[in-house]
């Protein structure tokens, strides 16, 4: 639909300038030439309906961040773990959140809406909702007791490039289902912008003092899903996965449905 | 090899994923918690009746009913992947019925309990499964 933007502004600019002509039909509604999501011209249109492309790793390519201390002893106790075919510390396997910035890989559509002065991400996985106000500056000393599984953004527009910083993000969440941790000192930045008409591209860096010796740096694309739409999920309807008392995800065979 | 308490025609290692390393296994499109549990690199087939499907989220469930060598049947449980991501792949809640005769291939558990994660169905009461995919 984004060809057609330039039609609306000369149609738009034909009525304004032939009203005293046909000032009836001026006042008719007006219908919209822009996708229903899109509703400020003055932001570049990233809107519509995306989903991950890539594997469910956070790096595609399976690299890690460079952890140190603890979280390393951390991984590496996790990933024993995986291979002896049991899950650590996985909190989604009891219906909760991923967390930033693990929802940004969930292979589930999302549909990114733009309103003027904030960017909507509204999520099929678990219905989760992301708020970006636009123009308003990232907090100095983010209030740690408020932390939260997918924190607080704050977005901007450098160009074609919607940035989105994100903190005050819980420290117990993993970055995929492999059980890399990050801590609650984790600042997520995005660089988001639609690479072409059905791809949008994330440029996402993960900066944690705490965890992470480096920054790390993934890029993640997105597609375009014209014909699907946001579906209900809802985790807590026959979750047979649940933890046990160690904290662990096992066979999930319980086979019987919660009545 | 591992083996199972089942005749090797109802149930049969997949050698192909073993043989090129893994590298066509799909990762699973789960997203609510972690496959740990399941062994992707060693994909079997189960042949059985369908005793029940539970059509639900996080994961939809086909409760399976195999022949084992004892004479006997096992109950394999099998999870899929959500609602969601099914209806995408074309099944609907009446695709798979209780009494269905199922051929499907799985990750299995890799605890050998009786039970995986979700690939494909070979068959369908005796035929292929034809599914139309969302694009």
């Amino acid at each position: 639909m984004r060809f057609l933007r330039p039609l609306g502004f000369v149609a738009t600019g034909f009525i304004l300038a032939m009203s005293p002509l046909i000032a009836r039909a001026a006042t008719q509604p007006v219908k919209p030439v822009v996708s229903a999501t899109y509703a400020d011209p003055g932001q570049p249109d990233i809107s519509g309906l995306w989903v991950v492309t890539g594997a469910m790793y956070f790096a595609p390519d399976r690299t890690v961040p460079k952890l140190q201390g603890e979280y390393q002893a951390l991984y590496e106790r996790r990933t024993q773990a995986f291979k002896a075919g049991v899950a650590v510390d996985d909190m989604t396997a009891d219906c909760l959140p991923a967390g930033l910035p693990h929802l940004l890989i969930v292979p589930y559509p999302f549909e990114i809406v733009q309103t003027p002065g904030r960017v909507l991400f509204l999520y099929e996985y678990d219905s989760a909702v992301r708020r970006v106000p636009l123009g308003v500056a990232v907090p100095a000393h983010p209030d740690e007791d408020t932390a939260t599984y997918n924190g607080d953004s704050y977005g901007h527009w450098d160009g074609d490039t919607l940035v989105i910083e994100t903190v005050n993000i819980r420290g117990d969440t993993q970055l995929d289902f492999s059980g890399v941790p990050h801590s609650d000192a984790l600042h997520v930045t995005e660089r988001l912008r639609r690479k072409d008409a059905t791809t949008l591209e994330d440029q996402i860096t993960l900066t944690d003092p705490k965890a992470y010796a480096e920054p790390f740096t993934v890029t993640r694309l997105y597609r375009t899903r014209p014909k699907w739409k946001i579906s209900e999920y809802v985790c807590e309807e026959n979750n047979r996965n649940k933890t046990d008392e160690q904290g662990h995800t096992r066979s999930g065979v319980s086979r019987a449905k919660p009545e | 090899m591992r083996s199972f308490s089942v005749s090797s025609w109802r149930v049969r290692w997949i050698g192909l994923g073993l043989a090129i390393g893994g590298a066509s296994v799909p990762h699973y499109a789960s997203a609510h918690h972690s496959f740990a549990m399941y062994d992707s690199t060693r994909p079997i087939t189960i042949e059985g009746v369908v005793k029940e499907v539970q059509w639900t989220n996080p994961h939809v469930w086909i409760e399976v009913m195999v022949p084992n060598a004892a004479g006997g049947q096992d109950q394999w449980s099998i999870e899929c992947t959500s609602v969601n991501f099914m209806t995408r792949r074309g099944f609907s809640k009446r695709t798979i019925k209780p009494g269905d005769k199922i051929s499907l291939t799985l990750s299995p558990l890799k605890d050998g309990s009786h039970g995986g994660a979700f690939r494909s169905v070979n068959s369908l009461n005796g035929a292929p499964l034809a599914l139309e995919p969302q694009d």
